[in-house]
């Protein structure tokens, strides 16, 4: 038992390994064991990730895993600390609850979106390593393999979307590819300064050698903001990010809106503080750099998701500004202002999640994807509106939900740098937050029954696409008609509970913020900031 | 006048190459950008996989240093042997390169199939417009 203990760094990623693998496999023979596959391989990751963290929190040490006995400077190693150890934890809760949520699409059929064959579940499970892998590693070139498996598994649950999602999935192919080029390079410049690829070592190495002036250093520095920059939407670069948001599969959204990009801001938060000298006047130079975009981010991510009508645009527009806070707490730099950025990473992700989870449940139900449609949705669907209305206050910033928290952290950071802008900028947001999220609110509880929500409220399981799925024939008949006998639910319950963990999350993550701070964080994050 | 020449001559053996791996990298970039053909964008961000790899391959390299295998009896002074560090993460960039394209083509495919064509252009006009 405890040499399973030990090995649960590696299980994290080896479980969905091989999910991945074994799904096509079991698909051939049964479409349904492959996905059962996917799902208990998730599930078993997450179970993993949280025994993992405990024990972090429990021994109060860092784990660190060296993959094949190869100690490091040599092999890969697997840094697990508090820090690390929550984005797993949270990647993991991600993935299961998202490759849940998506299992009930196979038997529908509502604007191409129908999950037919075992790849998709395939490629949930891929992208899943490979953002558990970007969070657990301590390598920086595994972490450029890692990056490029979450980013081709990526383009493909892009791809299998909407009409528009090929076209989505390839510009963000080519701009993603830009982005790791970029990362491969600040490595190289990073591995030729120094001549190793582990983080640790790296760090003592720059320490050691006074390079952090050094024009390699600053030239990986540079390239890293952009790769990195890329990689997670900041202002200037997140160009693919609107479109591969709102067309990518409705099922695997939240994982690619959600988490996918919070895990490279997570990698460069790992670079920025842990690896390179912080103490620098270069370093200052690029977090000033990093605080104007963020600013600019902010308030361009909120205002551009005022001019749209689709809920998809919306949230994805709202990203850019979400991510925007976690660039602005590098700027700030103290230890509020970091906390800040990680609670946000975390918060943010299980709320866009969530909200997205509720844009697939509205599609899957009734296909709506115009915030118009909505009106008085939430008479049939009153779990998805209790869902989306937490996540949105949350995403406000209102008191007892996560969001309120990470933005009080920041905005204490602030305030001890005496950076003022910075608290502006993040109350101007906030109420232009309230603003999307009301129209949206106005929409589904004030504005009459839409026309679309009319037409199809008391046809939940329609069972017309039977036929024109052939692959899914031998267990998906007679499915609707068995729910409908038993209690009913708005939607599956495959749906229903990703959208309770989300909101349970939410509201916990609110209320025990002052526990993950002070337990989990503080110790990983007490070591580095001045 | 000699002496620039001589400056010049240093900066080329030294860092010439480095500069080649810059305007390779320029170059596809420029043409990411500027070409209307998918396929043509897709063998651009190839090529700046290529001019990455051909960085990473070139500071591995050691003047007078051979291949990094120890054979009995022969040199064993770490100084006379390449670092081979660079060249294996670059065979793992390689692989990574070549499912990006794949990935990539199989794409250009599935766009070929729903608009008929893969000209930016005239996908843009048949309804593929992004925003």
């Amino acid at each position: 038992m405890s040499q399973l203990l030990f090995h649960l760094p590696i299980l994290v990623i080896l479980l969905p390994l091989a999910a991945t693998l074994l799904c096509p496999l079991l698909s051939h023979f049964r479409l349904d064991w492959g996905k059962r596959a996917v799902i208990w391989g998730l599930f078993g990751a997450a179970v993993c990730a949280a025994l993992q963290l405990c024990e972090v929190v429990n021994s109060g040490e860092a784990i660190h895993y060296y993959i094949g006995g190869w100690p490091p400077v040599y092999g890969i190693e697997f840094v697990i600390d508090g820090l690390s150890g929550l984005i797993v934890l949270l990647v993991a809760i991600g993935a299961f609850t998202t490759a849940l949520f998506s299992s009930p699409f196979e038997r529908r059929e509502r604007d191409g979106t129908t999950v037919r064959s075992a790849g998709y579940y395939s490629m949930l499970a891929f992208l899943s390593l490979g953002l558990l892998g970007m969070a657990s590693t301590g390598d920086a070139f595994n972490l450029y393999v890692f990056m490029e498996i979450t980013a081709i598994s990526g383009y493909g649950l892009i791809a299998v979307g909407e009409s528009k999602g090929p076209i989505a999935a390839f510009r963000y192919l080519l701009i993603g590819t830009i982005g790791a080029c970029m990362y491969l390079m600040g490595a190289g410049f990073l591995y030729a300064a120094t001549g190793t690829l582990n983080m640790t070592d790296l760090a003592e190495t720059i320490a050691q050698n006074d390079l952090a002036n050094s024009p390699l250093i600053i030239f990986s520095i540079a390239c890293m903001i952009i790769g990195f920059g890329i990689k997670m939407a900041l202002f200037p670069l997140h160009g693919w990010q609107p479109a591969a948001h709102s067309y990518a599969h409705p099922g695997a959204d939240p994982m690619i809106a959600g988490i996918m990009i919070k895990v490279p801001a997570y990698a460069m938060l790992r670079f920025f503080f842990f690896v390179f000298a912080r103490d620098s006047r270069v370093m200052e130079l690029f977090f000033d750099f990093i605080g104007v975009l963020a600013v600019l981010g902010v308030l361009f991510g909120s205002l551009k998701a005022l001019r749209y009508e689709t809920y998809n645009k919306i949230l994805a527009y709202s990203s850019i500004g979400q991510v925007g806070y976690i660039a602005m707490g590098f700027a700030i730099g103290n230890y509020y202002g970091l906390l800040g950025a990680v609670l946000h990473i975390v918060s943010h992700a299980f709320m866009k999640a969530g909200l997205f989870y509720t844009s697939g449940a509205l599609k899957y139900k009734y296909g709506i994807h115009e915030i118009t449609q909505l009106g008085q949705v939430y008479r049939s669907m009153p779990v998805t509106a209790l869902a989306m209305v937490v996540c949105a206050l949350s995403m406000i910033g209102l008191p007892p939900f996560a969001g309120f928290f990470s933005k009080w952290y920041l905005a204490l950071g602030a305030v001890q740098n005496g950076q003022y802008l910075f608290v502006a900028v993040l109350i101007a947001s906030s109420l232009l937050s309230a603003i999307y999220f009301f129209r949206i609110f106005e929409q589904m509880f004030m504005a009459a029954r839409s026309a679309k929500t009319e037409a199809g409220p008391d046809a939940p399981a329609a069972p017309a696409t039977e036929p024109a799925a052939p692959d899914t024939a031998p267990d998906a008949p007679a499915a609707p008609a068995a729910a409908a006998g038993r209690l009913h639910l708005e939607l599956p319950w495959q749906m229903l509970a990703p959208l309770l963990i989300v909101t349970a999350a939410i509201i916990l993550l609110g209320l025990g913020n002052a526990y993950i701070a002070g337990e989990i964080l503080a110790p990983a994050l007490s070591e580095v900031t001045l | 006048m000699t002496e620039l020449i001589d400056n010049l001559e240093y900066f080329l053996a030294d860092r010439g190459i480095y500069m080649l791996a810059l305007i390779l990298f320029g170059i596809s970039i420029y043409g990411m950008v500027c070409c209307g053909n998918l396929l043509k964008k897709l063998m651009c961000m190839n090529m700046m996989q290529v001019a990455i790899i051909f960085f990473f391959l070139t500071f591995g390299q050691k003047e007078g240093a051979t291949l990094p295998v120890a054979l009995a009896g022969q040199v064993t002074s770490p100084d006379a042997y390449i670092n081979p560090l660079p060249h294996a993460l670059m065979l793992t960039a390689i692989v990574v390169s070549l499912g990006t394209t794949g990935v990539g083509l199989a794409l250009l495919m599935r766009i070929k199939d729903i608009y008929g064509t893969i000209e930016e252009e005239e996908i843009t006009g048949k309804g593929g417009k992004l925003r």
